[in-house]
């Protein structure tokens, strides 16, 4: 109960300091447009030279699909790394391991805190804009849709944190972790469908995608293909297998780091 | 103020990490590096009693933020025993944190952008505190430390002053029964210190608040601290009262004199005697004790100089510290 109230108040607290500042919208919303937008010119160019079709995936289906990855990042998960590693080497995880709280999920909350306005807002608006722009694929009408797009939007957020949070524990022991974040997040990027739509990768890679954790975490992209409605649930028990994976990598990292923490100063 | 609050038993702690080699390959250095160890903190005993002020000093390296990180759970002790408040700080970490506060004066716990009432209802939410107890400790905090000026402007507005003090304010919003405070007054100029002070003062007198405290600051522990305990090396020097500290290491004391003579050249002194000022108005001399009574170096230098003025006084606070440091040099 206590971890649900203070995740409400990190939560309505950062909305309210990003209300503030309205400013952090305004990038978020304009990052979102550049490249999500550039993007979706180049395949409405692509899937036109091929009649509208590349590996039986309408353009339609890779937008939403492409849309979906674009809204899903803007909740900005992957900051979770980095703010571990600024916690490390500034010291400010003394100030929080001082409180009763879980540090992990403290920063989890922080993190999803973090994104949550500029995610509804522009989800919320890039929803309606493109729905008027490209039209809405049948696969988004089907009944399952809306209920299975929730239990894999929160797997995706459960499994993005621990995956990310594993990395940043990793600046407990080596002094950065940027190397490694950026291997993880190019792979999760890749994977989930950032640069090309999961449907169009080749045999192999998709079944990459579909196994890893990299791409489990970023499933909210596969909500909109035809195959959704028969693969959903395997793609979701993959997710959960991760999920648990990542729950148990992560906490028994932060217990062997809690150990490694060390002093500035005397 | 009978039970104690702090009781540290044989503390221990070391420090290890791996050092580069560079008469060995890098392979070697990756797999199997040297290893150093440090000892930080090396077998201190102490305690403290509820609502005492102690100060814990020592020069920089001495063990002083690791020993306080020990004691808040921040750290695991290498070995002895901490209890704090009946608690073991590394194993009940999140119980003990319901019942201390912390201020490390490098650090802010704020939030940045919001006002500081945004903070001190987010910690209070941190600390289980009802919204009605919120709304109440906020008030009672406000109008104890005057915060009505500040209290709803964005922290990253306020003055560095007024930061530390909202830092205080905030570590104290549930009402904690210890508060360790990390050198709290760095970078405070002397009337923000003089404030800090007394509020610090003010929240020990009112709520019975154990106060530790490490400073370099010497402002900070001849008027906030009744007790000092110095640590140098990783280990316990001397723990006694803070105005005993004078008294027991003074080994100097200063003579003031006002010539009624211009001198050229000044005068040789006997033994025990040395010049700290000459000057046309003012001559500083420092006597020895351990080599020269008081009365007999005035004797002396009242045979050298004529004076309009004398004034005889002990070492400052500053001067006792750095010859207790002095005297433990490094092993």
């Amino acid at each position: 109960m206590k971890v649900i109230r203070l995740g409400s108040k990190i939560i309505q607290t950062l909305v309210r300091d990003r209300i503030y500042y309205p400013g952090k919208l305004m990038v978020d919303t304009f990052g979102m447009v550049a490249r999500c937008g550039v993007l979706l010119l180049l395949y409405w160019y692509v899937f036109r030279l091929n009649n509208g079709m590349v590996n039986g995936t309408t353009f339609l289906i890779a937008a939403w699909s492409m849309f979906l990855y674009f809204a899903f990042s803007v909740l900005r998960l992957r900051g979770i790394s980095k703010e571990i590693m600024r916690d490390i080497r500034s010291g400010t995880v003394e100030i929080l391991l001082c409180k009763p709280i879980s540090y992990l999920s403290y920063r989890m909350w922080w993190q999803v805190g973090t994104g949550l306005y500029s995610f509804l807002v522009i989800s919320l608006v890039g929803v309606i804009a493109l729905a008027f722009i490209v039209g809405i694929p049948e696969t988004m009408s089907a009944r399952i849709f809306i209920p299975t797009l929730v239990i894999v939007v929160l797997l995706g957020v459960l499994l993005s944190l621990f995956l990310y949070t594993a990395v940043g524990l990793l600046a407990f022991w080596i002094e950065d972790i940027d190397p490694v974040f950026w291997v993880v997040d190019k792979t999760v990027m890749i994977l989930g469908g950032s640069y090309l739509p999961v449907a169009l990768f080749p045999d192999l890679m998709y079944k990459f995608a579909v196994w890893s954790p990299f791409g489990a975490s970023q499933f909210v992209t596969h909500t909109v293909y035809e195959t959704w409605g028969v693969e959903w649930m395997m793609k979701v028990g993959i997710q959960v297998f991760w999920v648990v994976a990542f729950l148990v990598i992560t906490l028994l990292l932060f217990a062997k780091a809690r150990k490694k923490v060390s002093v500035n100063g005397g | 103020m009978d039970q104690d609050s702090i009781v540290v038993s044989s503390l221990s702690k070391s420090f290890s990490f791996p050092i580069k080699n560079p008469s060995v390959g890098w392979i070697k250095n990756l797999f199997n590096p040297e290893i150093k160890e440090i000892t930080a903190v090396d077998d201190i005993s102490f305690s403290v009693k509820s609502g005492e002020r102690v100060a814990f000093i020592g020069p920089n390296g001495a063990g002083k933020s690791t020993t306080i990180k020990m004691l808040t759970g921040i750290l695991f002790p290498t070995s002895g025993e901490i209890r704090v408040l009946g608690l073991d700080p590394s194993n009940d970490r999140k119980k003990l944190a319901y019942k201390i506060g912390t201020v490390f004066g490098q650090r802010s716990q704020l939030l940045p952008n919001l006002p500081l009432t945004d903070s001190l209802e987010f910690f209070g939410v941190m600390y289980d505190l009802s919204d009605r107890e919120i709304r109440h400790r906020i008030k009672e905090l406000s109008e104890l430390f005057d915060l009505g000026s500040f209290i709803d402007q964005p922290v990253r507005k306020l003055s560095l002053g007024q930061r530390m003090r909202a830092e205080v304010v905030v570590s104290l919003i549930h009402k904690p029964k210890i508060i360790f405070l990390d050198e709290p007054t760095i970078g405070l100029d002397v009337v923000a210190k003089k404030s800090f002070r007394d509020l610090l003062l003010k929240i020990n007198k009112e709520e019975n608040t154990t106060i530790f405290l490490t400073s370099h600051d010497v402002g900070d522990i001849e008027s906030l601290c009744e007790r000092t305990i110095v640590i140098n090396h990783g280990t316990l020097v001397k723990d006694l009262p803070t105005q005993e500290l004078a008294r027991t290491f003074v080994k100097e004391k200063n003579i003031d004199i006002t010539p009624n003579t211009t001198f050229s050249v000044f005068p040789e002194l006997p033994e025990g005697l040395k010049y700290a000022v000459k000057s046309k108005d003012k001559i500083t001399v420092i006597i020895d004790i351990s080599k020269i009574g008081v009365q007999e170096a005035l004797r002396k230098l009242l045979d050298v100089f004529m004076v309009d003025d004398i004034n005889v006084y002990d070492t400052d606070l500053e001067t006792i510290i750095r010859n207790i440091y002095e005297s433990n040099p490094a092993r």
